[in-house]
């Protein structure tokens, strides 16, 4: 693996943490696949198909999300919500993830002060 | 039938095995018209073929597209391998014991005539212990697939194994942090320590093989009596024997020296173990270069003459087989000696190949 390939792996899982709060914060709203895809993208989140939709399909096996399939336009799509116990869960996430920032700030300015 | 309606369908092909596959690529479907749409509408021309080849080239292959969908990438994941392997062991020595304890008995209650029927007799036994081998891993594989696929992780922590001491325990996650003592692991054997049984062993057999090739050579024969019952190295102490043919033939023996230095350094070895009681460099050394020295004399007896003295002449001199069978056992072992040899060095290449390599990237002697 080149430096390049290790820095992207590495970067590819730093964002995979972020991604199930970021989905669910979002199906607050009902979302189908690719318009989350958007909305992510448009957020600034760039998430690969492959990984977006098992990880959606995952969310819902475990109830943190509901689908249904709706006719609007030509095309049958699957839209996703967040389920009650999903919210739930929500703040605990955000709590859990407002901790892991404040802790990765003062690590990182720390090591600032250090440099 | 358009590029994105066989896309889909390959997908699907690749899914069958996995729960919900038809919603999967119904939900596709509607994703790659999505993204065709899109892509249309923000190029400005019509969603046409080249536009389709040009997403499914981006979206990727039906191989990486239905493999992110597999919630199973192994036969057996991690979290139930260790007590796979563990199984796979105990059942598999269960077998071979069996299938000896087996063999040896119906060969005590039902003595063979021939040395033939008696090969024929080990031969089938460890044939029928190769199929109770396959059908043993094979039925295990099964369960644990089956397994892996129907019990939820929460239900069955078999990632949860540890080695306590000498046993394997179980430990469920949520009392795992409070049984485990760290203290267990001084209880494990270090890597590189010996256990005093084996350089002892290993002297004695080294001696004992140093004795019987250098001054009792007449042990390494096949003795049999006029009865056709055939002995290997004890005939002369039982009656009635009738004749013998060597093991060895002389161009065995013309590299017995070179054997000799081999075996004295299997010695010093064994010596030097027993004084420090652990693998140092200095052992890895005169271990890796016995081992070269044996694989040299493996070749040098693979490329001489043949090194065994049990001919077709031989056994068909002894009277108790015709010279058809005498040949058909010469032959067979003319060619399983080659194979033997070359397994041996097989196994001494990997063997020094092991130990070199973790003397590189461990930076600590290895056991060879």
């Amino acid at each position: 693996m080149t430096n390049t390939e290790n820095f992207e792996t590495i970067s590819l899982e730093l964002r995979r943490g972020v991604i199930v709060l970021a989905v669910l914060s979002l199906l607050g709203e009902e979302q189908y696949g690719y318009s989350l895809l958007k909305l992510l993208s448009d957020q600034g989140l760039e998430v690969d198909q492959g990984t977006l939709y098992p990880l959606l399909r995952r969310l819902e096996g475990q109830g943190w999300l509901r689908s249904v399939w709706k006719i609007e336009t030509a095309r049958p799509r699957r839209y996703y919500v967040i389920s009650p116990l999903g919210r739930k869960f929500l703040p605990d996430l955000k709590k859990e993830w407002n901790g892991i920032v404040s802790v990765m700030d003062r690590i990182l300015s720390d090591k600032k002060e250090r440099e | 039938m358009r590029l994105i309606d066989r896309y889909v369908n390959e997908v699907g092909k690749r899914l069958v095995l996995v729960k919900g596959h038809a919603d999967i690529e119904k939900e596709l479907h509607s994703t790659l018209e999505d993204m065709l749409e899109d892509r249309a509408q923000k190029a400005g021309r019509p969603a046409d073929e080249a536009l389709e080849i040009e997403l499914l080239k981006e979206y990727g292959t039906p191989d990486k597209v239905a493999q992110t969908y597999n919630p199973h990438p192994y036969l057996i994941g991690p979290r139930m391998f260790p007590v796979f392997v563990l199984l796979v062991k105990i059942v598999l020595a269960a077998i071979a014991l069996g299938f000896v304890i087996a063999t040896t008995m119906q060969i005590i209650t039902h003595p063979p005539a021939t040395i033939m029927e008696l090969l024929k007799l080990i031969g089938q036994g460890l044939l029928n212990m190769l199929s109770g081998f396959i059908a043993g891993f094979g039925n295990l594989a099964l369960i644990f697939a089956l397994l892996e696929r129907t019990t939820p992780a929460s239900e069955l922590e078999f990632g949860a194994l540890h080695k306590v001491g000498s046993k394997f325990t179980v430990l469920h996650t949520a009392d795992e942090g409070e049984r485990w003592d760290p203290q267990t692991l001084m209880k494990e054997p270090e890597p590189q320590a010996v256990k005093m049984w084996e350089p002892i062993l290993a002297i004695v057999f080294t001696l004992f093989v140093i004795v019987v090739f250098n001054f009792n050579r007449q042990w390494l024969s096949l003795d049999y009596t006029a009865q056709g019952i055939w002995f290997v190295g004890v005939g002369n102490f039982i009656s009635g024997k009738t004749g013998s043919i060597p093991l060895f033939s002389e161009a065995f023996f013309r590299w017995l020296p070179l054997m000799n230095v081999t075996w004295l350094a299997e010695i010093v070895l064994n010596g030097m173990l027993l004084r420090s009681m652990r693998w140092n460099i200095s052992t890895s050394l005169i271990s890796i270069g016995t081992k070269i020295l044996q694989i040299l004399i493996n070749l040098l007896l693979l490329s001489g003459p043949f090194i065994l003295g049990i001919t077709a002449d031989a056994l068909a001199a002894s009277k108790l087989m015709n010279m058809d069978t005498a040949q058909t056992v010469s032959t067979a072992l003319r060619t399983a000696m080659p194979i033997v040899l070359g397994l041996g060095i097989f196994g001494k290449v990997i063997d020094i190949g092991q130990a070199g390599y973790k003397m590189i990237t461990q930076d600590r002697p290895a056991k060879v």
